[in-house]
C-alpha cells in the first residue's frame, strides 16, 4: 500500500515531463489556432500570456509549483484555456462520465457472461457460431465507425439527432426527473455503441475461460456423484472463469474515465475523453496533467481493488 | 474603395442621418412587453439614448421573434460567438467592408495631423443592467486596465504609436480624447476590428469591483474566488478580447445585441444569448433592435456533426466551420431537404494554398538560388495550376499568386495577382538552365554546379489535407522539371516549431492580406514572428531594430522602410500611395509563389431568413458576419 505513494511521485514526474515533450507551449499552441481561423495575435499579447501563465519559468519550477499546489491545498492549478480552476472543470464532466461508463460496464456484463457461458457450453452448435460471428464483427468494428453510420441512418431514415446526452431543451436545465428521462433517452445509444466492442472480447474471454475448465476431471466427478447440471456449472466452472474477469477491474476503473475518445468526440458527448484529447492537444498542461494523474491513480486504486476481490472470489490466492 | 473621410481640415464626420422619430414612436419586441407592464423594466423610450442609432434593414423592416441557431465546435471556439453578436465599438465597417462608418460614437473628430480622436458619445446609451455608458467607462477601460502594466504586462499594438502607449482624457461626460504619439492614420480601421475592441468592453460600475484601485478588499475576493491574483479574477469575471471568460459570466454588462444567459462553459453542449433590452439601435420604423429574440449555439465537437446537422435544417446561419469547398455539393445538395439556402462568401485571403520560399533557409546553396528571381520565376513556371484548380478546388478557384482577388478592392494590383501564373515547362527549364542548374543526376533531378541533388523540403499542416492535396501535385510537376520536393507534413505546432528555429525550404500556407491587405501585411513585409515565412529571420532582425537575426534583401528593406513611413502618414492619400508602393516592390521582387486563389466559401442560412447580406466577405479583420448586422435578421413569417 505504502509503496504507492513513491509510485504515485514517479508517475506525477513523467506525467509533467511527457506532457511538456511535444514542441512549444500553450501559448504556441494558442497562436497556431487563432492563426489557423485567420485571426491574429500580437507578439507582445504573446509574451504577455506566457508571463501571466509562468510559462516563461523553468519546467522544474513550473512543476514544484503543481505540486505543492496538489500536495498542500489540494490545487490542481488553472486551465489555461478556460481562466477557471481544473478541478471545477473536472468535476463538470465526472458525473455524466460515471454514469455513462457504469452504465456501459453493466450492459456489457449483461450481455457477455451469458452467452459467454452459453456458447461453452453448447460449444459448436449454431448458437455458438452466430454468437461467434457477432462477437467478431463487433470487435472488427471500430467504434467510431458505428456511431457514424448511426448517426447517418438516424439523420436520413429516422429525422432524429442521436448525437449528445440531452436534447436542446435539457442540455442547460437543472436537474429534475424529465431531464433523467431525456438523459435515459439519449444514453442508450452511446451505450450500445461503445458495449458492442468490449462485449464481443468478454465473449470471447468467458467462452474460452469456462472451455478449459469443464472438462476438468473435478466436474467430471461432481456430475458422475449426481449434482444437478446448473449448480455444477455455476458453483465451480463459472467461479474460477470470472477470475480474469475480476483481474481486470484495475484497467477498467481509469478507462471508465478516459475510454472511448474518439467515439465521445463523434457522438458529442460532454465526457472526459474529449477533453483530455482537447487538453493535450491546446497543451493545457494542467488540465491535462490532473486528468493523467487522476488515471494514474484510478489504475492503482484499481488494482488494488481486483487483488482484494480475487482473494475472495478464489480462495487458492492469498497474499505472500 | 475604403472611405476614410479627408482630414486635411479638421473636420467633424457627422453621424448616420438619423431620421425624425417622436419619441413615442419606438416600440420593442413583445417578449419585453410583460417586463414593462410588471414594472420589471422601464419603457421603451427610456430604455434608448435620445437619438437612437437608426439602421436601415437590407431588403425590408422585419418582425420580432425567433431564435437563431448556429454551432460552435468544441470548447475552444468562443471567438465564434463573438463574431455573431460583433465587437461594438466607437465605429464599425460598413457591411462591403470599404468604408468606416459611426457605431457607439455619435461623431467622431480627427485632428489634421492623425494623431488625435475625439469621439462624443449617445446620450442615454446605456449598458444591458441600465447603466448609463459615459466616458468614464472609457477611462476605465484604458487607464485603469489596458495602460496598467499588471494587467497587461506589454503595450497593446492596436493603440500604440512610437513605442507609447495612447493618452486617453475626458472631455465632458460624454465625449473622450485619445492622444497618439505620433500620426495613426489606420486608427479607425483598427477600431472596426476585432484587434482594438478594448475601449468599451469593460463598465466601469461592474468591474471596478475587481479592481485594487477601486475596491481595497479585493484580495478577499480574490481568495474567496481561488482566484491567482486580481488580473485573473477580473478576466474570469469581466473577460478580455479573445477569451472564453467574456461569455461565461451572465452577470458581466455588456453593448451587444444579445446578452449571454446559458453560458460558454468548460462542459457547456448549448449557450444561449437573449436580447439586450437596452440595445441602442432602432430601424427606420422605429422598432428597437434586434429583431430575433434569441441566439442558440450547438457546442459540436466534431466537424462532420455540424456538417450533418447543417443538412438536416438544424442551423439557421453557418458560415464557420463548414465552408470547405469540400462540403459545397452535400450542402447545395440537401437546400430543400433542410429548408436552407447556400450562399458564397469571397474570402479575405490573397491565397488558398500559398508557398512561402525561405529567405534564410539553412541550406546555404539552396539559399542562393531562393534569392535568384529567375529561379524562383522558373519555379512558378513550372507549375501547372490549372491541374491543381481542377483536381484540388473542384475548379472553383483561379490561377493566383498574391493580393486581392476582388477588382474593385482598393489594393487591387493586376500584376502581383497574374503574371508567371501560365504553366510554361520551355521557360522554366531555360531558366534552371540559366540560373545554373543544367546538370541533372541519374534520376533526372537537376544539381548545383558544386555537386548535389536540388531537394527542397515544404512544411505543411496536416490539419490543412487541402495544402497537402497541393503539394504532393506540385511535387509530381516540378519533378519533371527535374526538381525534387519533399513534403514534411506534421501537426499544428510541430508545424510552428519548424518554422520557427528555420527548419524549412518552403512552407505551405494561405496569403493573407487580400482585401484585408493593408490590416494583414505579413505576406508583403516581414513583420509577423510567426507567418511572415519568406524569412522569420528578417522578421526578428525588423522588430529588434536590428540586434537579432539577418539583414533583409534589398527590396524589403525598401519595402519595411515604406511601412514605417506608412504607419505615421500623416492623410490618407499618402499612406495609400506609400502602401500601394510596397504592394507594387513585392510585386516586382516576387518572392511568394501563390497557387490558386480561394474559392467562394459556403455558407448555409434559413429559407426564411432575411436581410442577410450574402456577399459578406469572410475573414478575421471583417469578423465575419459580425458586420453585416445580425440585429437587423430577422425570420419570415
Amino acid at each position: 500500500m505504502l509503496s504507492a505513494i513513491p509510485f504515485m511521485f514517479m508517475v506525477s514526474l513523467t506525467v509533467f515531463i511527457l506532457i511538456q515533450l511535444p514542441p512549444g507551449d500553450f501559448v504556441d499552441s494558442y497562436a497556431a489556432s487563432l492563426s489557423a481561423s485567420g485571426e491574429v495575435i500580437d507578439a507582445a499579447t504573446m509574451a504577455d500570456m506566457r508571463h501571466r501563465f509562468g510559462l516563461d519559468q523553468n519546467i522544474l519550477m513550473q512543476y514544484f509549483q503543481w505540486m505543492s499546489g496538489i500536495i498542500l491545498h489540494g490545487d490542481f492549478g488553472y486551465s489555461f484555456e478556460w481562466n477557471s480552476p481544473v478541478s471545477a472543470l473536472l468535476w463538470e464532466r465526472m458525473g455524466l462520465t460515471l454514469i455513462l461508463s457504469i452504465c456501459t460496464l453493466m450492459l456489457t456484463w449483461m450481455i457477455a457472461l451469458p452467452i459467454g457461458i452459453y456458447s461453452a457450453v453448447r460449444r459448436y452448435s449454431i448458437g455458438d457460431y452466430f454468437f461467434t460471428l457477432v462477437g467478431f464483427v463487433g470487435l472488427a468494428v471500430p467504434q467510431f465507425l458505428l456511431a457514424l453510420v448511426m448517426m447517418f441512418a438516424g439523420v436520413k431514415y429516422f429525422g432524429i439527432d442521436v448525437t449528445g446526452l440531452f436534447s436542446q431543451d435539457y442540455a442547460n436545465a437543472p436537474w429534475s426527473w424529465d431531464r433523467v428521462v431525456d438523459l435515459l433517452k439519449h444514453l442508450w445509444i452511446p451505450m450500445i455503441i461503445l458495449g458492442t466492442a468490449s462485449s464481443a472480447s468478454l465473449i470471447r474471454i468467458m467462452r474460452a475461460n469456462l472451455i478449459d475448465q469443464l472438462y476438468m476431471p473435478y466436474v467430471v466427478t461432481a456430475r458422475a456423484k449426481g449434482l444437478s447440471e446448473t449448480k455444477l456449472l455455476l458453483k465451480y466452472p463459472v467461479r474460477i472463469a470470472l477470475n480474469p474477469f475480476v483481474s481486470s477491474i484495475g484497467w477498467i476503473l481509469p478507462n471508465l474515465i478516459s475510454g472511448a475518445v474518439i467515439t465521445s468526440i463523434v457522438l458529442n458527448l460532454q465526457t472526459v475523453g474529449p477533453q483530455l484529447y482537447q487538453s493535450l492537444l491546446s497543451q493545457d498542461i494542467y488540465l491535462s496533467g490532473a486528468i493523467l494523474l487522476l488515471i494514474c491513480l484510478l489504475t492503482v486504486v484499481g488494482m488494488l481493488i481486483s487483488d482484494i476481490l480475487l482473494v475472495l472470489l478464489d480462495p487458492r490466492i492469498r497474499f505472500e | 474603395m475604403r472611405l476614410i473621410p479627408s482630414r486635411q481640415l479638421a473636420i467633424v464626420v457627422a453621424a448616420m442621418a438619423t431620421l425624425p422619430i417622436a419619441a413615442s414612436a419606438y416600440t420593442q419586441a413583445p417578449m419585453l412587453d410583460k417586463l414593462v407592464q410588471d414594472k420589471k423594466l422601464e419603457p421603451v423610450d427610456k430604455r434608448l439614448p435620445a437619438t437612437p442609432q437608426v439602421i436601415k434593414p437590407l431588403e425590408k423592416v422585419g418582425v420580432y421573434g425567433g431564435t437563431l441557431r448556429s454551432a460552435l465546435r468544441g470548447n475552444g471556439d468562443y471567438n465564434a460567438i463573438l463574431r455573431l453578436v460583433s465587437p461594438q465599438n466607437f465605429v464599425r465597417w460598413t457591411m462591403d467592408f470599404n468604408g468606416i462608418e459611426p457605431n457607439l460614437a455619435e461623431k467622431y473628430v480627427v485632428s489634421p495631423d492623425a494623431s488625435e480622436y475625439t469621439f462624443s458619445l449617445r446620450k442615454g446609451t446605456r449598458w444591458s443592467d441600465g447603466t448609463p455608458l459615459t466616458a468614464d467607462d472609457i477611462l476605465f477601460s484604458m487607464n485603469d486596465l489596458v495602460s496598467n502594466k499588471q494587467f497587461y504586462s506589454n503595450n497593446l499594438a492596436p493603440f500604440t504609436v512610437n513605442d507609447k502607449l495612447v493618452q486617453v482624457s475626458k472631455v465632458d461626460d460624454y465625449t473622450v480624447k485619445f492622444k497618439f504619439a505620433g500620426p495613426y492614420i489606420s486608427f479607425l480601421e483598427q477600431l472596426a476590428t476585432p484587434l482594438a475592441q478594448h475601449p468599451l468592453l469593460w463598465q466601469k460600475k461592474y468591474c471596478s469591483q475587481f479592481h485594487p484601485k477601486y475596491n481595497p478588499h479585493v484580495a478577499d475576493l480574490v481568495a474567496k474566488e481561488k482566484a491567482k491574483d486580481w488580473a485573473q479574477l477580473m478576466r474570469n469575471k469581466c473577460g478580455d478580447t479573445e477569451i472564453a471568460t467574456r461569455w461565461t459570466n451572465p452577470e458581466r454588462p455588456t453593448l451587444d445585441p444579445w446578452i449571454i444567459k446559458e453560458p460558454y462553459g468548460g462542459s457547456a453542449t448549448k449557450v444561449v444569448l437573449e436580447r439586450n433590452p437596452f440595445f441602442w439601435q432602432v430601424d427606420t420604423k422605429g422598432q428597437q433592435l434586434p429583431y430575433i429574440d434569441r441566439v442558440q449555439l450547438s457546442v459540436i465537437s466534431e466537424v462532420e456533426t455540424i456538417v450533418l446537422a447543417a443538412i438536416n435544417g438544424q442551423l439557421d446561419f453557418q458560415l464557420r466551420h463548414i465552408s470547405g469547398i469540400q462540403n459545397r455539393p452535400v450542402l447545395a445538395e440537401n437546400q430543400a431537404k433542410g429548408a436552407y439556402k447556400i450562399f458564397g462568401s469571397a474570402n479575405v485571403n490573397a491565397n488558398a494554398a500559398g508557398l512561402w520560399l525561405n529567405q534564410s533557409t539553412k541550406n546555404e546553396k539552396l539559399k542562393k538560388l531562393m534569392r535568384n528571381k529567375d529561379f524562383r520565376v522558373a519555379l512558378s513556371l513550372a507549375m501547372d495550376r490549372k491541374e491543381i484548380n481542377d483536381i484540388v478546388f473542384l475548379g472553383q478557384g483561379a490561377p493566383w499568386q498574391l493580393g486581392p482577388y476582388v477588382s474593385t478592392s482598393k489594393w487591387f494590383n493586376q500584376k502581383l495577382g497574374t503574371q508567371y501564373t501560365g504553366f510554361d515547362a520551355k521557360q522554366a527549364g531555360e531558366l534552371f538552365d540559366k540560373v545554373g542548374l543544367s546538370k541533372r543526376d541519374a534520376d533526372g533531378f537537376r544539381t548545383y554546379p558544386e555537386g548535389g541533388r536540388v531537394s527542397i523540403n515544404a512544411i505543411a499542416m496536416i490539419s490543412n489535407p487541402v495544402h497537402i492535396d497541393v503539394l504532393e501535385l506540385i511535387r509530381k510537376q516540378w519533378a519533371k522539371a527535374g526538381i525534387e520536393l519533399v513534403i514534411q507534413s506534421s501537426e499544428r505546432t510541430l508545424f510552428y516549431d519548424r518554422a520557427a528555429n528555420n527548419q524549412y525550404d518552403i512552407s505551405v500556407d494561405v496569403f493573407s492580406g487580400g482585401q484585408d491587405a493593408s490590416l494583414n501585411p505579413r505576406a508583403y513585409l516581414s513583420i509577423h514572428p510567426q507567418e511572415s515565412r519568406m524569412s522569420l529571420e528578417w522578421t526578428k532582425y525588423y522588430l529588434s531594430n536590428g540586434k537579432n537575426g539577418e539583414k533583409p534583401s534589398p527590396s524589403m528593406q525598401k519595402r519595411l522602410d515604406l511601412y514605417d513611413k506608412w504607419q505615421t502618414a500623416k492623410s490618407q492619400a499618402e499612406a495609400d500611395k506609400l502602401f500601394k508602393e510596397i504592394m507594387e516592390e513585392a510585386a516586382n521582387e516576387f518572392e511568394l509563389i501563390g497557387t490558386i486563389r480561394p474559392a467562394l466559401e459556403t455558407g448555409v442560412r434559413k429559407a426564411n431568413l432575411m436581410n442577410v447580406y450574402q456577399k459578406m466577405p469572410s475573414g478575421w479583420t471583417y469578423p465575419t458576419p459580425g458586420p453585416t448586422l445580425l440585429q437587423q435578421w430577422f425570420f419570415a413569417k
